[in-house]
């Protein structure tokens, strides 16, 4: 059974199309990460798997269970970060960390052996007792990661996870997705950073005014554009066919 | 000045643009509900107005107390909502974070910011003091000028208060830049606290002899007797003069508009200048009171077992750690304190005991109102007080319906505790009759369990997730709709039960015969009403969550 089943999904906010038809089937083991420029609709179709907008039309299934009929089972199974890491400002981050935990039933076993090893991961500190109203976008980012992989998500979802991470806490993400990715997680990541696409993506999607353009691994992407480098493949494929929309 | 009125007309573009982006229905049911209050707001005062006028000999001068002590209250009241809302948004704001870094004078903002203040703080009692104003024209035949004039007068008047509240905090925090958010409202709250009873204490001595009459006939005789309320220090009075000077005395009219206009634009003026020269330190330094003090071993120390549990948990710790919120909170909780306390000298003003039913249902009528105004300011933002985090609770597993529910157990408890404490007390310092212990009580129930389902119905139908001020919240549309369908609900209540209440009083203390037919359709009605409000706006709640893009 796949992971993630999307189908023709589509979004539209007033009169504009965010997203027109989307289609995409993940399975466990992959890493999918999916490319494109300002407004082209990254963010929509994260909002849209996580149940956090409701479509305009289209499908989707999480191990099976269909988001719009089940949305409880569905999201019992995924993980979200959001682009802007939000948490209560007036809660600190261990008691955000709690929260979630409770909300997702994680057993004290887990918790507390995860827990640890977690904080010290993402280099957490004593801060993690202090409200996050004094937190940096990083350290907010960090907690949210902290707190995601707490409740240990098949299918985890992630808008930008490189912005406002310092570059040490970026390789710990890439080798970290690379663990998970071996562990059969299946992640779906939102990014601008190339470079990070070339390393972890088993998958890449390049979307572009709403529309899925290409979707393969690095080499079909590399044969379609005829590009070696990863910037030269973004560029072309993603402008290929610009001025058709507009 | 021109940067002033740049930011004023982007304001009025972004209120214009939000106005569009309401649907039609929505603006109807808006507006009709606004109309509804308004009118039935009029129609009560009307009444009253009405009644004293006929009151021989001493009615016309009560009339008069009446409109200077509603709008010697209407101060006060401006002057505390103002002071609870001015702290958030002169200092404690993010949008402010971009408008000083814009290249505009700081006056400028501090003057954007005052208007705004103003009108966020001032509408609610606007609702109130234009139908009482129209209804007091109506009632003396007061000439066509009047209402344009009087109307012009209020908003003249309302500036004085949010100028006065501005520079209050600017310059407490100027003198003190450590003092966070809570210790720089309950100072000013005290400060106005104490300088107004010192007022009324020199000025009108007689005042507080109120509570020392011995029965009911003097204290009426006393009130006409009074001369003005407030004195003749206090702009309520001459907005009062104002008025009244329409039945006549033009020259007093015109002396006293003179007067509340020269005032009022002084008092901006002082404010202006105070801002110019600490406001924007004071603002820097405000902006450091972050604490960064950790907070171990709090109540969210370990995950929760039950989920509910950790919804409660989490908003409550977000409630203490929010000064203006449970500043706000106490405030109310111990002006209720000192309102119900002063009814243990009820039995002795009024000693016939249907006199004392009378008061026990008006005590409730009271108390209702209250409940349904706290409703609005604490339960109906609680669903947008979970603001942009809300992401965090609809992408997990958690469903809509479980977590309202959850918090409309945990207010509904409170609310409870809050109406049977004040319900119970009371009675007890009336010496009702026995029965209505026990029924008012229960009563008490139903109006809670509807109260607190409107607001936070309603608070999830209408959310605000950009707004940090809770109080801002409760004062914008939804918060409008929603205090305004509670009181109309209040309002239905009592009109239903006022039935029975009155068989009951003419059985009990005239021997009428009871009327058994209405007695039960009252009570039936009531608990009708009850139930659909509490299950329909639940509902509606529920339903607009599930349906929403966040
Ligand atoms: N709530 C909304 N209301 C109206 N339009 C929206 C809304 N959210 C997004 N859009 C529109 O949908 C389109 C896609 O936006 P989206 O946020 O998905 O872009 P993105 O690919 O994430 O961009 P970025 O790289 O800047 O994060 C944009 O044209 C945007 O204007
Ligand atoms: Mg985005």
């Amino acid at each position: 059974m796949s992971r993630l089943v999307v189908r023709n999904l589509k979004k539209k906010f007033n009169s504009v199309w965010a997203l027109r038809g989307f289609n995409l089937t993940l399975d466990p083991g992959e890493i999918f990460v999916l490319l494109g420029p300002n407004g082209a609709g990254k963010t929509t179709t994260l909002k849209l798997i996580t149940g956090l907008l409701r479509p305009t039309e289209g499908e989707i299934f999480i191990e099976g269970t269909d988001l719009r009929k089940d949305p409880i089972k569905a999201k019992s199974h995924i993980g979200y970060v959001p682009d802007e890491p939000f948490i209560y400002n007036k809660l600190t981050g261990r008691e955000f960390i709690n929260f979630v935990a409770s909300i997702y039933k994680v057993s004290r076993v887990d918790y507390e052996t995860r827990l640890a090893g977690l904080l010290k991961t993402f280099d957490i500190g004593e801060w993690v007792d202090e409200l996050s109203e004094s937190y940096s976008h990083g350290m907010k980012q960090r907690v949210i990661m902290c707190q995601l992989l707490l409740h240990n998500p098949e299918l985890i979802l992630i808008d930008e996870p490189l912005v406002g991470l310092d570059p040490k806490t970026s390789k710990t993400v890439r080798e970290l997705f690379i663990k998970l990715k071996e562990e059969g997680k299946t992640l779906f990541v939102s990014t601008h950073t190339l470079s990070f696409a070339r390393e972890v993506a088993t998958k890449i999607g390049i979307i572009s005014q709403g529309e899925l353009k290409f979707i393969g691994d690095i080499n079909e992407l590399s044969r379609i554009s005829g590009k070696k480098d990863i910037e030269d493949i973004y560029l072309k494929l993603s402008n290929a066919n610009d001025g058709v929309h507009r | 000045m021109s940067d002033f009125w740049l930011m004023l007309q982007a304001r009025a573009r972004m209120f214009n643009a939000s106005v569009r982006s309401l649907s039609a229905v929505r603006t109807a049911s808006f507006v009709f509900v606004i109309a509804c209050f308004v009118g039935g707001a009029y129609y009560v005062f009307f009444r009253v107005f009405g009644y004293l006028t006929t009151v021989e000999v001493i009615g016309p001068a009560l009339l008069d107390r009446v409109i200077e002590m509603a709008l010697f209250v209407f101060f006060i009241m401006l002057l505390f909502s103002n002071v609870i809302t001015s702290f958030s948004t002169f200092y404690n704001n993010r949008e402010l974070d971009f408008l000083f870094s814009l290249p505009v004078p700081p006056t400028s903002i501090y003057l954007t910011k005052l208007l705004e203040n103003c009108l966020y703080a001032s509408w609610a009692t606007l609702t109130i003091a234009f139908p009482l104003i129209v209804a007091y024209g109506i009632t003396t035949g007061a000439p066509a000028l009047y209402y344009p004039l009087s109307i012009l007068s209020v908003l003249i008047y309302m500036v004085i208060p949010a100028a006065v509240a501005s520079t209050l905090i600017a310059l407490i925090l100027r003198v003190f830049p450590k003092l966070g958010p809570r210790e720089v409202i309950m100072i000013s709250l005290a400060l106005i606290l104490g300088l107004t009873y010192l007022y009324v204490r020199i000025n009108n001595p007689n005042l507080l002899k109120i509570f020392e009459t011995e029965n009911e006939q003097m204290l009426l005789l006393f009130a006409a007797q009074l001369t003005t309320v407030g004195g003749i220090y206090v702009p309520s009075t001459w907005l009062s003069n104002i008025i009244k000077g329409f039945n006549g005395n033009t020259t007093v009219t015109v002396f006293n508009f003179l007067l509340l206009s020269f005032v009022s634009a002084s008092s901006v003026t002082v404010a202006f200048l105070v801002a110019k020269t600490c406001y924007v330190r004071s603002w820097l330094s405000s902006g450091e009171h972050t604490s960064k003090e950790s907070k171990r071993r709090s109540l969210l120390w370990k995950p929760q077992r039950q989920t509910a549990r950790a919804i409660f948990l989490k908003d409550l710790l977000i409630f203490v750690r929010e000064p203006t919120q449970w500043v706000q909170l106490s405030i109310f909780l111990i002006l209720l304190v000192v309102y119900v306390m002063s009814l243990r000298r009820t039995p002795i003003f009024f000693t016939f005991p249907l006199w004392r039913t009378v008061v026990a249902f008006a005590n409730f009528a009271y108390i209702s109102f209250v409940l349904a105004t706290l409703g609005v300011r604490f339960i109906f933002p609680t669903m947008s007080l979970e603001r942009a985090g809300i992401w965090a609770i609809v992408s997990s597993p958690l469903s809509f319906r479980k977590i309202l529910l959850t918090k409309y157990f945990f207010s509904l408890t409170t609310a409870v505790i809050i109406i049977e404490f004040l319900l119970i007390s009371a009675n007890l310092f009336i010496k009702v009759e026995r029965g209505l212990y026990f029924v008012m009580p229960v009563i008490g129930l139903f109006v809670a369990a509807a109260l607190v389902s409107i607001n936070l119905g309603l608070g999830s139908k209408f959310p605000h997730f950009s707004e940090d001020n809770p109080s801002r919240i409760a004062a914008g549309t939804g918060g409008i709709i929603a205090a305004l369908i509670s009181i109309t609900y209040v309002a239905i209540s009592i009109l239903l039960l006022a039935t029975p209440a009155y068989n009951y009083l003419s059985h009990t203390f005239m021997a009428r015969p009871v009327n058994y037919l209405l007695v039960y359709a009252g009570f039936a009605l009531f608990i009708a009403v009850s139930i659909c409000a509490i299950f329909i706006p639940l509902r509606i709640g529920i339903t607009s969550l599930e349906r929403r893009d966040y």
